[in-house]
């Protein structure tokens, strides 16, 4: 029979056998490993978010039909501007491919708007991520931008055969190229703090000395396209403080973000485009 | 001992869904609820060594898979609770469900802070996130506090629906 002492200390010694035997498997099936359980537990919340889509619609059925013919003219309003937005667009676009080929241009990178529906919010203070009902079979890809209707949401971090894992822009690790509007001076974004019961805050690094903001008067954080991951100009948030930074060389400060990206139920994950051959 | 498992590793799979839809929820006022103690107490109390370990460690794994962690990261974490749970526990009444929520909670500190720990350093700053990890910590607790005894209700069901006998299985004795 064992000895007590050894007896008790054999949970930990096996512990650390099959730690030590874990950091020997290879890599690809800890990766196989990985996706298996994500993929198994993937229709259990999927599941879930259709049938919060059916709550809703069931929720909508019970307005009046005043408030669905109130509804049906505010959008006839807005459709009736975005065609003409269209036009104006369809304009400027013929005109931009004509300049690209007397100039003999490449056309820069575009990307495939491709909305979907967020299966799941996952915010802690360790880190933040959606997860969207739209995977390898809409042709998403590792590191696509996400948007909505307040600017950026975030970044594809994980591609699954019906799903996508997003990255926010409040989340620590997520860092963007940004301006001031209306500047073209490159400002470094880091997603930051995020408070319990209340809005996110991220961080901002490099500010030329001769910006100032305030919560009073505030000024607005876009992206500004370097990198290429992000198209120029989406709000990023609001700077609402900026302080000079230990070097003295730049000013560093804080970016309060949106409210709304913690009640998102529907994103659009900008696909790129291949860049098209000089016409 | 395959089924047991897999019985198990289900009633885990279904701890975690219904922890993900609860977060979806309170992802609105940021609070996030974390109670990995309590995929590990009850088979650290109740099992044997192998069969706990084992559905501790695929309850980790379930959870890594969707975190950004190293894969494995929360699966050694929970097998380390539950060989420090497995050892203490012929000192207290483990039969006892209050007995079950009292070490699932201090499971539960012990983990969340080791993730925090882990996590927090790779952040821009540290003193604020700490606030947001105890605020979490604090929600987490009384969470899991809420739902230990209906978690420790569902796994004794399920392994007395597959014909376990719970009594047979408290020996200390690795198994």
């Amino acid at each position: 029979m064992l000895p007590q002492r050894f007896d008790q200390a054999k949970p930990f010694l096996t512990l650390g056998i099959a730690l030590l035997a874990w950091l020997l498997v290879p890599t690809a099936i800890k990766r196989m490993a990985r996706t298996s359980f994500f993929e198994l537990q993937a229709p259990l919340k999927i599941t879930a978010s259709y049938v919060r889509d059916l709550q809703d619609f069931w929720a909508l059925k019970t307005r009046s039909k005043n408030e669905l013919i109130e509804a049906g003219r505010d959008l006839a309003r807005l459709n009736a501007a975005y065609e003409s937005r269209l036009q104006q667009d369809a304009a400027l676009r013929k005109e931009l491919e004509r300049l690209e080929r007397i100039l003999k241009l490449p056309t820069p990178a575009g990307y495939r708007a491709e909305p979907a529906r967020v299966v799941l919010r996952d915010f802690s203070s360790w880190w933040q991520r959606l997860i969207i009902r739209k995977g390898r079979n809409y042709g998403i890809v590792v590191g696509a931008p996400v948007i909505y209707a307040g600017g950026v949401v975030g970044r594809v971090r994980e591609v699954h055969a019906y799903t996508s894992v997003v990255e926010l822009v409040s989340s620590p690790g997520v860092r963007i190229a940004a301006t001031i509007e209306g500047d073209t001076r490159p400002i470094s974004y880091q997603g930051g703090v995020n408070p319990t019961f209340g809005p996110a805050f991220g961080t901002v690094e490099y500010v030329p000395l001769n910006i100032f903001a305030t919560s009073a008067s505030p000024l607005r954080l876009v992206t500004s396209g370097l990198g290429g991951v992000f198209p120029p100009n989406l709000t990023v948030g609001h700077l609402t403080k900026v302080e000079p930074s230990s070097d003295g060389l730049f000013k560093s400060g804080e970016v309060r973000l949106d409210p709304a990206l913690s009640a998102l139920n529907e994103v659009t994950v900008l696909v790129p485009q291949p860049v098209l051959p000089v016409r | 001992m395959k089924r047991r498992v897999l019985i198990l590793a289900a009633a885990s799979l279904l701890l975690a869904w219904v922890l993900g839809q609860l977060n979806h929820y309170l992802a609105l006022w940021q609070i996030h609820v974390w109670c990995g103690g309590l995929f590990v107490t009850f088979v650290a109390l109740r099992l044997g060594y192998r069969m706990g370990a084992v559905t501790s460690f695929i309850a980790g794994l379930l959870l890594d898979a969707g975190a950004p962690v190293a894969f494995g990261t929360q699966g050694f974490l929970l097998l380390a609770a539950h060989a420090v749970i497995f050892t203490i526990r012929a000192r207290a009444p483990r039969e006892e469900t209050i007995i079950g929520v009292v070490i699932a909670l201090f499971a539960n500190l012990g983990l969340f802070l080791a993730l925090s720990f882990l996590r927090i350093d790779s952040l821009v700053n540290p003193a604020p996130a700490w606030m947001r990890v105890f605020a979490d910590l604090l929600v987490s607790q009384l969470v899991l506090a809420l739902i230990a005894p209906w978690f420790f209700a569902v796994q004794t069901r399920l392994l007395e629906a597959t014909g376990a006998n719970l009594r047979r299985d408290f020996s200390r004795r690795l198994t």
